[in-house]
């Protein structure tokens, strides 16, 4: 894996506009599938599908090939989301909790339960709707961790927060799914 | 059994999926699944709500990827740009501080030239109005083959849209 991540960081240096077409081709799914779980919206998480990318080729010469690509891509397209919220006056992603009582707030969207829509189509429609309601910084964790099956630590760079929030995040968020999916059960 | 247990129990369920859990630990757990069905059940369910996390697909937006693929290769283009335009503009200032600092004596030497040669003033004169516009004239056309490179540019743009 050191020498794809070392090539893949020579070929990012380069910008190898044939590595760039290859990556965009090989993570188009997972990227897509991260943003729109961060954002809750699908022509907002396609915005910044699109803008990551742009970022991964101006920045390409920061990945030095020692972490996984993935994570790094995670971590590109998390900022330019936090950014979008910074300029909607809200925080970050980590500040979207209660000073009082600590619990997370839910991702503020304008549109009519996007998520639902979007996996509406799905058939797992009571999976989909539980998800919806977790928080979106649990979401981002569950999936960085079950779908993604990144590292605690790898998950803590993208996240750029201590390993003692992953797991908190982590614990609490899969508590909250085994509650959702109980209720939509019964 | 002791609600310590059961507690036990319950934090190593999630810490397992979570972070992993010593050997020891899993032997422990395993017993104690055998033997509670409380705990068992929460274990069940948390691995049914990990298996169906993971069973979720996501849709992509047709044309996805070609799309980005596009918008990346163009901004690619771009940066391939901009290199190229510090150069022309590094170079323009030089010459311009070196014509400045060289003018005078440009201008003795073309009136001295003129002289010997006999040509009438008003020529040499232009000769150094010529040698001071010769920098801006290579920009100008710089700038005029950049501005046909760009329309033909925005004509394999407006074709591919």
């Amino acid at each position: 894996m050191a020498d794809d991540t070392k090539s893949l960081a020579l070929g990012l240096k380069r910008r190898d506009p044939e590595l760039l077409d290859a990556l965009i081709e090989q993570y188009q799914y997972r990227l897509f599938r991260y943003l729109l779980y961060i954002t809750g919206n699908r022509e907002r998480a396609e915005d910044f599908f699109q803008e990551t990318w742009v970022r991964v080729l101006e920045r390409g010469h920061q990945y030095d090939g020692r972490s996984k690509f993935e994570a790094w891509l995670f971590s590109i397209a998390r900022h330019l989301v936090i950014d979008w919220q910074r300029q909607k006056k809200m925080q970050s992603l980590d500040a979207l909790t209660h000073p009082e009582d600590g619990t997370p707030r839910e991702f503020p969207d304008d549109d009519p339960s996007p998520l639902h829509l979007f996996l509406a189509h799905e058939s797992e429609a009571s999976v989909q709707a539980s998800v919806e309601k977790l928080p979106a910084i649990y979401r981002e964790v569950l999936l960085l961790r079950f779908q993604e099956e990144l590292g605690l630590v790898e998950i803590a760079g993208v996240l750029n927060a201590p390993l003692s929030t992953v797991k908190s995040r982590l614990y609490r968020g899969l508590e909250d799914l085994r509650g959702l999916l109980a209720g939509e059960a019964a | 059994m002791s609600n310590e247990l059961h507690t036990r129990a319950e934090q190593l369920i999630a810490q397992e999926r979570v972070e992993g859990i010593s050997t020891a630990d899993q032997r422990w757990l395993r017993q104690h699944l055998s033997e509670c069905a409380d705990c068992a059940a929460l274990a069940g369910a948390t691995e049914q709500a990990i298996r169906m996390l993971r069973g979720l697909s996501v849709p992509l937006p047709p044309g996805l990827a070609s799309r980005t693929q596009f918008r990346v290769r163009l901004r690619a283009q771009q940066l391939r740009g901009e290199p190229r335009w510090r150069m022309v503009y590094a170079a323009c200032g030089i010459s311009w501080a070196f014509g400045a600092a060289t003018a005078p004596y440009v201008w003795r030497g073309l009136e001295w030239a003129g002289h010997r040669l006999g040509v009438p003033s008003i020529i040499w004169e232009l000769g150094f109005g010529l040698w001071w516009a010769l920098p801006a004239a290579v920009v100008a056309v710089i700038l005029l083959m950049e501005n046909v490179g760009r329309s033909s540019e925005s004509a394999w743009k407006r074709q591919a849209n």
